[in-house]
């Protein structure tokens, strides 16, 4: 043992700084492989423990609209059988209210109700902050508004329902299961009492409605039981609108941006890995070259092959085990920032603290993976004859071509000799375009999330359509709305739509829109495959329902409405990262089969030519037709809110990618060049005392590193460029995304290109300034 | 003649460990143009230490030398670079060839550092390469693929495809056979004939013989010097000079 530890110093001293290249390495994959398993083991779970802990039970149900005859003896029939407990409230619901939110505002079902909510045994509301000073006109809002920094206690948060005003005081912030996520379609707000009086006595007759929480017995199927209560309500009175939400749904939507984050850490790790194993190989490699007699030697006095790959697997277990306990360590300071964006979301409350479980996993992982790879590599010690390593090895030729002949070369000499030098190390020019390939790549996602999610939202994929203003009007008005829009000159493309939910085989619940002329639509592209649909026997599902119930195109599918039923023909295949991407498109003749569109509202979706004209437009809408109006969202007041995380998550991975790229290819290079300075030493001190300049020689070693990278942006950039969105495809398959088609800047992608390129000669410079301290003398005399 | 090089109380001193170590004290020198100038001495006199100051690869610790009547000691290394590559050729005991580059190119990474003109630089090249006696089918092999007495003559040609003011030789005989040796000296002493200048370090009697100039450096000091004229094969007089002078000085 004594002999392996001094060999292992011996070891650690000859080269240093490569090792201390490669601790940094191991240092990275272990922050990123701890802040994933902290991701997935405590981040995530956090969601769900909170749930079990606010007695969360299976989901809701909410009866609005008209709720005449469900009374508390109608409940308990239509709860009858399955369910193991439930609880009901009233409250009044608003469907499609803008409220501000994030840097902006969302458009979303609101519910106001007051304090009676907080004694709610099944999911349970849990007041986390609170300013017990304020006594009147106050509000307790959902804690994402406080994770999301839109208001503090004490700020004033107006809302504005059915076109009034209410200036509360934020009183405080509470923990809610299924109404406490912008992502999962519904707030709840509660108001103390009076303001709630005054709301109701305004509200109340048309906005009343019941939710209801319950826990189901084992064994029932939830979306049958939805299904069954859904049919049943229509017995009780036809014209309650009834919605529901699983807990299922609700961890998902609060979880979305943590599994983001953790499959693009897990992607970036699974390249620092790479990195090693080239990195670790070519050490290794490097060494028993450089320290050819030394093994000899060593081989000669009587150390076994044994010793001296211990004495590697001794220096390299070091240095894993020190880096990944350091990475580990690291992970916690990374981890709150990473926090603070997912916490936005999951809108609970949630503190970093030590996990024993995914910081040993990712130190053992990170410890076995270098382990394992070193034991690999230094199995040619062991072949390693003696009498030959003392002679230094065996020099042989490789018969290789003279490349870039200096006579009849068309570059200078400094340029020839770069280019001599670069098809001199194969092995190093391979390293470096693997590393800046898979550099460019990940560079090329980061940028196209932050083109596609913050500079330049690619509202399509995150809604099924995109328009620049919408008023909603009640059945009476609705022919003479459609006959104001149309005659004004700054509204055009006008598409009647509405929304249903239909069931497929008593299971499945498809959010369906239901639009008057689908050829109208902006968002072309969320029919991925096929076409939208034409007549009214042709409906369009989405991609990840087909694919869960193996439908195909041109197949039928019977779908439910209430007690009506029709089998529709499969024209396409849309995509939609909502709603858990179960979705469908329906013409309204189409939809007619299953609904009298007479009595229903409908939702018109215009195009205008900027905010304030629509914002005038929904304005006019509002003076001319009052009360009739059910609703108005202007776009483009709400994208900042809808965005407020996407915008953030791009925003970090840019950072967080582009930084990790940058210190990777740094290290990369810094580890190369220096191990390529210490095999080129002789042939510096050769060119160096026949009058080459350190300048000369700094140059030709910066550019010979160049070809390899130059090469690997323009192919590697170039493929990314067309791999980028089938690989979104893949990442986002999960979320309902088919069909990715994100734009990707080419002048970023040019920049992100040039940028590498320039570095990495910088840095190469940079590095191979070393080459100034070589004396030719020293280096020719030491030979 | 003309003195290329001139130095004044040239001193080197290697500290090691906090010892010093005085290899060259207060060398006094001048070394003329055309000359075959031998520096001679025992192990660990300072012979090779003075060759490489005396080229600018290494710097006096003390004194001065100037080149051509330029103070060199005060360059820097970079300018100490350009002005070997204008002045200086070396032929190394070892060859010192770069391995991954053909024979030729060995030779043209040092003539082009001089001139841009690549057909020019090529045929001289081609011309000094086949002075040394490598044949043409040589040319593009590479350091590894030749003999040590070839790949001596091709150092033989690199240092001499600039047409430098002096030629430093560090024992360029050192480690070939006795035939491949002759060879290497025949070749330094046809370039001399034709009037080019060099410096040689030997410790090898026969090297030495091919001098016109003989220093013998004793304890980092020229201890003697001898002058044989110009080297004539079988001049078994100058022979016995040599000898003598070297008995004399201890060897």
């Amino acid at each position: 043992m004594e002999k392996t530890k001094l060999l292992t110093a011996s070891h650690f001293r000859k080269n240093k700084g490569t090792y201390v290249g490669l601790f940094l390495l191991m240092l990275l994959a272990a922050m990123l492989i701890s802040s994933v398993l902290l991701l997935f083991i405590d981040v995530y779970p956090t969601v769900e423990r909170e749930a079990e802990r606010l007695n969360s039970g299976n989901g809701y149900l909410r009866f609005s609209k008209n709720i005449n005859g469900i009374d508390d003896a109608a409940l308990s029939r239509l709860m009858d059988g399955d369910v193991s407990g439930y609880e009901a409230y009233h409250c009044l619901c608003y469907s499609a209210v803008s409220v501000p939110f994030g840097d902006g505002n969302v458009v979303i079902d609101a519910q106001v109700t007051d304090s009676r909510v907080f004694d709610k045994k099944i999911a349970r509301n849990e007041i986390i902050l609170e300013d017990s000073s304020i006594t009147g006109n106050y509000i307790y809002l959902p804690y994402q508004f406080y994770t999301s920094e839109t208001r503090k206690l004490g700020d004033i948060y107006t809302m504005e329902l059915m076109g009034r005003k209410y200036d509360l005081k934020v009183k405080g912030f509470f923990n809610t299961v299924y109404f406490g996520c912008n992502n999962a379609g519904t707030f709840e707000y509660i108001v103390d009492d009076a303001t709630y009086r005054d709301i109701f006595a305004r509200d109340g007759e048309t906005m009343e409605g019941i939710v209801v929480t319950y826990a189901l017995k084992d064994g029932v199927k939830q979306s049958k039981f939805i299904i069954r209560v859904c049919n049943e309500l229509l017995s009780i009175n036809a014209d309650t609108i009834a919605s529901s939400g699983t807990l299922d749904s609700a961890i998902r939507n609060r979880t979305f941006l943590s599994r983001i984050i953790a499959i693009s850490f897990l992607a970036v790790s699974i390249l620092v890995l790479i990195v090693i194993i080239l990195m670790l190989v070519n050490s290794i490699s490097n060494y028993v070259r450089e320290n050819m007699q030394t093994i000899g030697a060593l081989k000669a006095i009587g150390y076994t092959s044994g010793n001296i790959k211990a004495s590697l697997l001794l220096m390299f277990g070091i240095l894993a085990i020190s880096g990944s306990i350091l990475g580990v360590l690291l992970s916690y300071v990374l981890m709150p920032i990473v926090a603070k964006l997912v916490v936005i979301q999951m809108g609970v409350p949630y503190n970093i603290s030590f996990n024993l479980l995914p910081s040993l996993g990712a130190f053992l992982f990170v410890v076995a993976y270098i382990m394992a790879v070193t034991a690999l590599s230094v199995g040619k010690i062991r072949k390693i004859d003696p009498i030959i390593a003392l002679k230094d090895g065996i020099k042989t030729h490789n018969f290789r071509k003279n490349r870039v002949r200096l006579d009849s070369s068309h570059f200078g000499l400094n340029t020839s000799l770069s280019f001599k030098t670069m098809f001199a190390n194969m092995r190093q020019n391979v390293i470096t375009f693997i590393v800046t390939g898979v550099i460019i790549f990940l560079c090329v996602i980061a940028l196209l999330m932050y083109e596609n999610f913050n500079r330049n939202p690619k509202l399509e994929m995150l809604t099924f359509e995109i328009c620049s203003g919408v008023a909603a009007y009640d059945y009476e008005a609705k022919d003479e709305a459609l006959e104001y829009l149309e005659s004004r000159s700054d509204v055009s493309n006008i598409r009647r739509m509405i929304e249903l939910y239909l069931y497929y085989n008593d299971e499945e619940k498809l959010r369906t829109y239901v639009y008057d002329d689908l050829s109208k639509l902006n968002n072309q592209d969320a029919c991925y495959k096929g076409r939208l649909p034409k007549y009214d026997n042709e409906v369009a599902v989405s991609g990840k329902f087909a694919k869960e119930y193996g439908f195909k195109i041109g197949d039928e599918i019977r779908l439910d409405y209430g007690d009506e039923n029709f089998s529709y023909l499969i024209t396409g295949l849309i995509q939609t990262s909502n709603n858990n991407g179960k979705e469908a498109v329906l013409l309204e003749k189409g939809a007619e089969h299953l609904i009298d569109f007479t009595y229903v509202p409908a939702y018109f979706y215009f195009d205008c030519a900027d905010r304030d004209v629509c914002a005038k437009i929904l304005d006019d809408c509002t003076g001319k037709f009052g009360n009739h109006l059910i609703s108005t969202i202007n776009f483009w007041d709400i994208i900042e809110g809808s965005l407020t995380e996407l915008k953030g998550l791009a925003s970090l991975m840019l950072i967080l990618v582009c930084s990790i790229s940058a210190a990777v290819i740094l290290l990369i290079l810094y580890l190369l060049i220096k191990s390529f300075l210490y095999g080129k030493r002789k042939d510096y001190g050769i060119c160096k005392a026949i009058g080459y300049t350190s300048n000369n020689l700094i140059f030709q070693t910066a550019l010979s590193f160049m070809p390899p990278i130059i090469l690997s942006v323009i192919v590697c950039g170039a493929a990314s460029y067309f791999a980028a969105n089938p690989y979104m495809n893949i990442m986002m398959s999960s979320f309902g995304i088919v069909k990715a088609s994100f734009d990707i800047p080419i002048p970023g992608l040019l920049l992100i290109g040039a940028g590498i390129i320039v570095v990495s000669f910088l840095f190469a410079i940079f590095e191979a300034r070393r080459i100034r301290k070589m004396e030719a003398y020293k280096i020719l005399i030491s030979e | 003649m003309k003195n290329i090089i001139e130095t004044k109380k040239l001193c080197k001193t290697f500290s090691n460990g906090g010892l010093q170590q005085h290899v060259l004290k207060n060398i006094d020198l001048e070394i003329r143009e055309g000359d075959f100038t031998i520096i001679m001495g025992a192990s660990g006199a300072g012979k090779s230490t003075l060759l490489y100051a005396l080229s600018g690869m290494d710097r006096p610790t003390l004194g001065e030398i100037s080149f051509c009547d330029k103070e060199i000691t005060k360059l820097s290394p970079d300018e100490l670079a350009l002005f070997r590559r204008k002045n200086c050729g070396f032929v190394f005991q070892q060859t010192y060839l770069i391995d991954s580059m053909s024979v030729l190119d060995n030779v043209l990474c040092a003539g082009l550092l001089n001139n841009n003109d690549k057909k020019a630089v090529t045929a001289k090249a081609h011309d000094i390469l086949s002075s040394v006696d490598i044949k043409e089918e040589l040319w593009d092999k590479f350091p590894t693929q030749i003999s040590g007495g070839e790949a001596q003559r091709v150092g033989i040609a690199r240092a001499l495809v600039n047409s430098p003011r002096m030629v430093f030789a560090d024992e360029p005989t050192g480690a070939l056979n006795s035939q491949t040796g002759k060879d290497v000296l025949d070749a330094l002493t046809r370039f001399n004939n034709e009037g080019q200048s060099i410096v040689m370090v030997t410790h090898d009697i026969t090297s030495a013989r091919r001098g016109n100039r003989i220093l013998y450096v004793k304890d980092g000091e020229i201890a003697g010097e001898c002058d044989l004229g110009n080297y004539v094969s079988g001049d078994k007089e100058r022979h016995e000079k040599l000898r003598d002078f070297l008995a004399k000085m201890g060897w």
